[in-house]
């Protein structure tokens, strides 16, 4: 009689103590990878505030350069795509904390990553989120429910606007007009597999698929046609650093 | 002697665990409420499932629906253009004073009923009602303030914390809690005790005019203005020309498709009698100026509503009735509600005695 008392509050106390934490985590074997990202202009470093030279050869001040990135997945050498847990991050030029981004992937041999450049349609329609999609982290349109996927703002004496501003906030989520773009990039060339440094190059989101002159257009405000364009070119906007 | 050991034992270590699991909301219970779907309307829109009601949240929003420092200069809370006694639209305005004398531009609807209601705006812009109250606070010719100042308003205000933390368990106070208390809030605002639903329950009946007009009503304005809500939440172009100066497309500048140009959403007819001028941007000052769009001024177009194309024929005779038959559409009870009323004004705590005939 003794013994099986002894036994069940030894059981007892090991659940409370635990509390069944360990109880349904997945039994893969986890690794932690950190992605840096770099923004830069061609080979020039990104500086906020400084003047500075764009491809197709206009003088641009950036001011704000942010976006989200999201749904992140992982594939690897055998072509085996395994998709996270949909985590939002707001990549943000003036918070250097917020361009280093750690995941937790499979232990497994990564050959390449995929995500979402914006914010997918579902959080779109699902009303006020918290965390990186709190509105009031200004990446959101009040008046045309929706987030601002990217956004680019600065001058340039090549824009006829007020101030000589350029403000491209790229947004809209419904079929059609959808600005977020699924980003592939190949990292098998990369030495160390657990720290990934992805550039973001601004001259392709003035030249890629189409070029976006700010003498020609330098507001994009709402979604539609020209968002589109943006989007499409900022499709390109990555590349992995060898 | 072992069994009272082995209890007490045993006893301990479920006080240990439960102690451990429930730290954290131990002290929390709201009082739920159950939302009341009147008879015969269909169900809500609204998700509750991921905001439920409680006493406590409704209690939350109404204050902060009435509190002026959403807006940046603290002078404009969302009673100041939504007043109960208008059915919560701004009374006898065709558009609302805004942020360092500005007008907007477009009529402030009555608020009621919007847990039926999928979009928000005139143009429906907007696609969550827990999203919507953004829209006023940051536009700049209305509450013209930063989500992120309001929140940091609310914050710093020990009574605010109290009330958050009694909806939502903790002190926590973001965009989503404030988006959710108004919400629960306004989602209270069921209006469907006129004489009109009093008629339909078998508890009143319409004098003549008031049963014509039902008859000509049915006959030539719901299809658009449909019961039991007295809208189908779609949007329409009904020849009203563009005005110049405000130069508004309406659900155009939404979709960006020139087939939604000058389309704006269907109104609820409920509550019409006080809520003129009427119009996205209030251009008719009374219902003969709408009757008189319909019957004469319209101007119609290429995607002016299909129902339409010929204008709305309507005798001076249809037209009295007509009245007759909207003005039943008035829910006394529901404008003078304490529940919906700023906190602390007047409020006795039962509803008023229903004043109509």
């Amino acid at each position: 009689m003794r013994t099986p008392a002894a036994l069940l509050y030894m059981i007892l106390l090991i659940a409370v103590t635990t509390g069944f934490t360990a109880a349904g985590k997945p039994h893969l074997p986890q690794k932690k990878i950190t992605l840096f990202f770099h923004h830069k202009l061609g080979n020039e470093e990104l500086v906020l505030s400084s003047p500075v030279k764009n491809i197709l050869g206009e003088t641009i001040t950036v001011e704000k350069f942010k976006y989200y990135v999201s749904n992140f997945s992982v594939t690897d050498t055998r072509g085996n795509t395994v998709v996270l847990p949909v985590q939002y991050f707001l990549v943000d030029e003036a918070n250097s904390l917020s361009k280093t981004i750690i995941l937790t992937v499979p232990d497994i041999s990564i050959s390449s990553i995929g995500f979402l450049l914006g914010v997918d349609s579902t959080r779109n329609v699902s009303g006020v989120q918290t965390g990186a999609l709190d509105p009031s982290n200004g990446m959101f349109w009040t008046w045309n429910t929706g987030y601002i996927m990217a956004k680019l703002e600065g001058s340039s004496d090549a824009s006829a606007s007020a101030g000589h501003r350029f403000t491209f906030d790229i947004g809209g989520f419904r079929n059609g007009i959808n600005a977020a773009r699924m980003i592939h990039l190949d990292t098998s060339g990369t030495g160390k597999q657990e720290q990934i440094h992805i550039t973001a190059d601004l001259n392709r989101w003035f030249k890629g698929s189409s070029e976006i002159r700010i003498a020609e257009t330098p507001v994009c405000h709402n979604s539609g046609a020209l968002a589109m364009k943006i989007a499409d070119n900022y499709s390109h906007l990555f590349s992995i650093n060898p | 002697m072992r069994l009272t050991k082995n209890i007490w034992v045993l006893f301990l270590i479920i006080i240990t665990g439960a102690g451990w699991v429930g730290i954290d909301n131990r002290y929390f219970k709201p009082t739920p409420v159950k939302f009341q779907v009147p008879k015969g309307w269909p169900q809500p829109v609204y998700d509750f499932s991921k905001n439920p009601l409680t006493e406590e949240g409704i209690l939350l929003g109404r204050k902060i629906f009435y509190d002026g420092r959403l807006s940046k200069d603290g002078d404009f809370s969302c009673g100041s253009c939504h007043q109960q006694f208008g059915a919560f639209n701004t009374y006898d305005h065709p558009l609302s004073h805004g942020f360092n004398n500005s007008l907007t531009t477009r009529n402030a609807p009555g608020l009621f009923n919007l847990a039926w209601q999928k979009e928000f705006m005139w143009d429906g812009g907007i696609n969550h009602l827990d999203l919507q109250p953004l829209a006023p606070i940051t536009a700049e010719n209305e509450m013209a303030e930063t989500i992120e100042n309001v929140v940091n308003k609310l914050r710093s205000d020990k009574e605010y914390r109290k009330l958050f933390k009694a909806a939502f368990g903790d002190e926590l106070i973001n965009t989503q809690r404030v988006g959710r208390a108004l919400s629960q809030f306004l989602l209270q605002l069921v209006s469907s005790n006129s004489k009109y639903d009093k008629v339909m329950r078998g508890e009143a009946s319409f004098i003549l005019p008031e049963q014509l007009g039902y008859e000509i009503f049915k006959k030539k304005c719901a299809s658009c203005h449909s019961e039991p809500l007295f809208t189908d939440y779609s949007y329409r172009n009904t020849g009203i020309p563009i005005d110049p100066v405000l130069n508004d497309l309406g659900r155009m500048k939404i979709t960006g498709n020139s087939s939604d140009s000058l389309k704006f959403r269907v109104p609820s007819l409920r509550n019409v009698a006080l809520t003129f001028p009427y119009g996205h941007d209030g251009r008719f000052f009374s219902l003969i100026s709408v009757f008189d769009h319909y019957r004469k001024n319209m101007v119609p177009n290429a995607v002016t509503d299909p129902l339409l194309k010929n204008r709305l024929p309507l005798s001076n005779f249809e037209v009295g009735q007509l009245t007759a038959f909207l003005y039943t559409l008035t829910d006394s009870v529901f404008i003078k509600d304490p529940r919906f009323a700023a906190p602390g004004a007047g409020n006795n705590g039962k509803p008023p005695r229903d004043i109509h005939p």
